[in-house]
């Protein structure tokens, strides 16, 4: 493999605050990666995560001292460079279109010289050749003289967001850094931009650097992916792997935060805020908004390194597989007649950190049995189910009982499994007390934190209720109370809202999901209602007469289903489009 | 810009207006505005003073004298002076000349001497020079004029003798050839030029900087830099081209400061510009030249906006729109 054009190998870029000089913000820390001839990378990341900050470092913008590190173009160094040094470089060979072009020209000068301006120093065209120049670029943009002698306030954003690539593109050269091409643009404006960078990567052949926290952008123009957080580099990897499968839990908050038409799914940003860069976490820097984050990410800074398919900085190798079901098998017999059911046949399922994975069908296609195997209360007659990647059949005592108390499950009828004799307090205490989990008084403190978190009163009156003095929605709270109370990293929830009005289980789904964006866990959702799941799940699985049918995405498997059954789900599933589409009003 | 001229001459007339009112509106009639009663001049005879008044045209209706005024300004009347019995006009004549002479050279000395020091210091922000000149600018645009001035009298004039002490040029003296001529007003002018470039350069230079380090922040420069333009073409071509603009209005509104502050100058120095006229007419009470100093004080300061407007436009095409 040949060297490629542009690698950068532990770049910092260090500021000091204006007015505390002694308090240094490393916007950048340590950032490495390379761009081949004629591909095309793709740095995302919220705003404030280094971006703007790494691109301005690859064209010597910051104050000298201000960069450490190595980056090198064809092999030669550049950080090293003064003032003087990096004017060739700049434009000739790394062009940068800036984020807001609106203001990225000189306001009292015409468009077109701004244009010919570095053809005129790189190239040593006279004045008229330039502009020449400048005029067939504006060509390739769909603009013409009459753009060029515009004035910057005279042109339309779109139009001056072409004119900024044509100046970026007029000396030819090899790198072009895009700092968001898309933002505050309409969707129309958008679309064409992107078009357009996608034609003149063809064209050309220019290896692209893309900024960019619009990740639909970034799936249409790069080739690779990588995820900056906080000055670090989280995730990179191919971008269709990275965005389809996101490893990094960082990754994953952000594609759940974007919205897009893949998905009716709603939108969860991720939980918490981008950290001081003057005071950036000890150890690994997301670990406060992580939900899966363990005592090492507290202290030690994870490296990238490579997980499979790419390179991912996390001490758990990215999002954790908290679930494994392996082709697992369940049968009864009916009393007498030698008749066996197979509930369950060779159903296998994974449920990742963060994941909503819902399994669908019709009564009697074994869901519930399948939940209460992943819960530990029925045994598969074959196949492992394996909890973080350990197999629960090979575990024993303590081991065994800390995966149970990690695995809820929330039953379909909360009646059914509270006891009417207890109080709302000796229900969701009752799992600690089997447990043995903590001091009497800890006991109620988690008591009281558990009722707060699923939105019920969490005073005495309220504690020394018993079940037939609460609604039905109350007291699915109080069950699911009862499984947050051990803190678990997985939850079965068989049918928890279908008891329910419409109204009450549209905001108890919501609750689940809100309290699995806090707390980070994997839910399993058992249901028969698709047009709810497809509001919260991430993957789908359709099960009939005990088998998997299909499974997917939820976004795949609503809109273009692959198995008839699931077609049949579908096309049964609530909807108000049967009333009769009356057109747009007409106006009176 | 159509708007901006008509503006200009509504506030002309504004102008003349005020000229023409004030006297009329001071206590007394404007014959004891005109002559006071303790000055040496007053007419104590009242007959003598109705026929002042009869022959100043103040026993005409407030139109007509208004109307009058106005053919008399317009065509270059302001009347004469009660001291020096001439004609206001030729006064002016006499002492314009000089004050521009003044004003003008030391406006473009502290003009290029501001922006030129103003954007490399902006251009080395927080370096020993940009902090050093700035304290000397603000130094500079504070201390009183006629302090300055002493000052470099008492250095050139007096201690090392190599330019004259007062006056616009020698007295009496007859010039050879052109040139003898040029030096002559020039080294009359050096010292009072001088002073009056320290007192105006500060603000230039203050503002010059400060306009350039908010060019310096924008995007655009940010993106020149990207395009690997040479510093002086970014200096120039970009930032400076851009702080200009509030420059040129800053020097418009300076014309009247100028103006003034050439009045103390032109005293200490003995310089027969307009503002020893101002000064031995406000010490008379010569109103009708102190009318006329302010009237063409006003037009210049009229002229100077108009101009710059003009100039603005020119510079800043963001302007020429509506």
């Amino acid at each position: 493999m040949t060297a490629p054009l542009l690698a950068v190998e532990n770049l910092r870029v260090t500021f000091a605050l204006p007015d505390d000089p002694h308090t240094a913000i490393r916007a950048v820390d340590g950032v490495s990666f390379d761009l081949a001839a004629g591909q095309s990378l793709a740095i995302v990341g919220e705003t404030g995560s280094g971006k703007t900050t790494l691109a301005r470092a690859l064209l010597g913008l910051h104050p000298a001292g201000a960069v450490a590190g190595n980056i090198r173009l064809d092999g030669r160094e550049l950080t090293a460079l003064d003032e003087q040094g990096w004017r060739p470089i700049r434009w000739r060979r790394i062009a940068l279109a800036v984020q807001n072009a609106g203001t990225a020209f000189d306001p009292v000068q015409r468009a077109g010289d701004q244009i010919a301006e570095p053809l005129r120093e790189h190239l040593g065209l006279s004045g008229s050749d330039a502009w020449a120049r400048a005029l067939d670029l504006a060509g390739e943009m769909g603009l013409g003289e009459r753009h060029l002698r515009s004035y910057p306030h005279q042109l339309s954003g779109g139009e001056k967001q072409r004119l900024m690539l044509a100046m970026a593109l007029s000396c030819a050269p090899d790198i072009l850094i895009v700092d968001e091409p898309t933002s505050g643009q309409d969707m129309l404006t958008r679309a064409k931009m992107l078009a357009l960078l996608d034609r003149v990567r063809q064209d050309t052949g220019i290896s692209l650097l893309l900024i960019s926290h619009d990740l639909a952008a970034v799936a249409r123009l790069a080739d690779r992916v990588a995820v900056l957080y906080a000055g670090k580099l989280a995730e990179v990897g191919p971008a269709r792997d990275v965005l389809q499968r996101p490893r990094h839990p960082y990754t994953w908050g952000l594609l759940n935060a974007y919205p897009n038409m893949s998905t009716a799914r709603d939108l969860r940003g991720v939980r918490g805020g981008l950290p001081d860069p003057a005071h950036p976490p000890a150890g690994c820097r997301f670990h406060p908004r992580c939900t899966q984050a363990v005592d090492e990410c507290r202290r030690v800074d994870p490296p990238l390194q490579p997980v499979r398919d790419r390179l991912v900085a996390c001490h758990l190798g990215g999002l954790q597989t908290l679930l494994r079901v392996d082709r697992i098998a369940k049968t009864f017999s009916l009393n007498g007649n030698g008749f066996r059911v197979e509930a369950v046949r060779d159903a296998s399922l994974d449920v990742l950190e963060g994941e909503v994975v819902a399994v669908i069908g019709e009564t009697g296609s074994g869901k519930t049995t399948l939940g209460r195997l992943v819960a530990g209360m029925l045994d598969p007659e074959s196949g492992a189910i394996a909890f973080r990647e350990q197999d629960v059949s090979d575990l024993s005592g303590a081991a065994l009982k800390s995966v149970r108390r990690q695995v809820q499950l929330i039953p379909q009828d909360p009646f059914d499994t509270v006891s009417p004799r207890l109080t709302v307090a000796e229900i969701v205490r009752e799992p600690l007390d089997v447990q043995r989990i903590g001091a009497p008084a800890d006991r109620v403190a988690a008591v009281r934190e558990a009722l707060a978190a699923v939105g019920l009163p969490d005073g005495d009156s309220f504690l020394t209720r018993r079940p037939h003095e609460l609604s039905g929605g109350q007291l699915q709270r109080v069950v699911i109370a009862r499984a947050l109370v051990l803190e678990p990293k997985l939850i079965v929830a068989d049918e928890p809202v279908s008891m329910l009005d419409a109204s009450e289980q549209a905001k108890l789904i919501n609750l689940l999901k809100d309290i699995q964006n806090e707390r980070g866990m994997g839910l399993l959702l058992i249901s028969h209602d698709v047009a709810l799941v497809r509001k919260v799940a991430d993957r789908i699985v359709v099960m009939r007469d005990g088998a998997i049918v299909e499974s997917g995405p939820a976004s795949r498997v609503v809109t273009r289903p692959q198995h008839a059954y699931t077609r049949a789900l579908l096309g049964a599933a609530p909807s108000f489009d049967w009333f009769e589409d009356p057109g747009p009003a007409s106006g009176a | 810009m159509k708007s901006r001229f008509a503006l200009t001459l509504l506030s002309l007339w504004a102008v003349l207006t005020l000229n023409f009112l004030l006297p009329r509106w001071l206590p007394g009639d404007p014959l004891a505005a005109l002559l006071d009663p303790d000055s040496s001049s007053y007419v104590y005879n009242a007959e003598v003073r109705g026929a002042l008044e009869a022959y100043y045209g103040l026993d005409r209706p407030l139109g007509e004298q208004y109307a009058g005024y106005l053919t008399g300004a317009l065509s270059g009347d302001l009347g004469r002076s009660i001291r020096l019995n001439q004609p206001v006009t030729d006064l002016l004549r006499e002492h314009l000349p000089w004050t521009l002479l003044l004003t003008l050279s030391a406006l473009i000395a502290a003009s290029l001497l501001g922006v030129i020091a103003g954007s490399e210091a902006a251009w080395r922000r927080r370096s020993p020079v940009d902090r050093a000149l700035v304290v000397v600018s603000v130094v500079a645009s504070n201390a009183p004029v006629f302090f300055t001035g002493m000052i470099l009298l008492i250095l050139f004039g007096v201690e090392l003798r190599w330019l004259p002490l007062a006056g616009g040029r020698t007295p009496f003296a007859r010039y050879d050839n052109t040139l003898a001529q040029v030096r002559d007003y020039g080294a009359h002018l050096l010292l009072p030029a001088l002073t009056l470039t320290l007192a105006l350069v500060g603000s230039k230079f203050l503002l010059v900087r400060n306009s350039v380090i908010g060019v310096l922040g924008e995007d655009f420069m940010l993106v020149a830099r990207a395009k690997g333009l040479p510093p002086r073409r970014l200096k120039r071509n970009h930032a400076l081209r851009n702080a200009i603009v509030p420059f040129v209005h800053h020097l418009a509104a300076h014309a009247a400061f100028a103006i003034t502050g050439a009045l103390f100058i032109e005293t200490l120095f003995q310089y027969p510009g307009m503002g020893r006229l101002i000064f031995e007419s406000v010490v008379a009470r010569d109103y009708p030249v102190i009318q006329g100093v302010f009237l063409v004080v006003s037009v210049l300061v009229l002229g100077a906006n108009l101009l710059a407007d003009w100039l603005t436009a020119r510079l800043d095409p963001r302007t020429q729109e509506n």
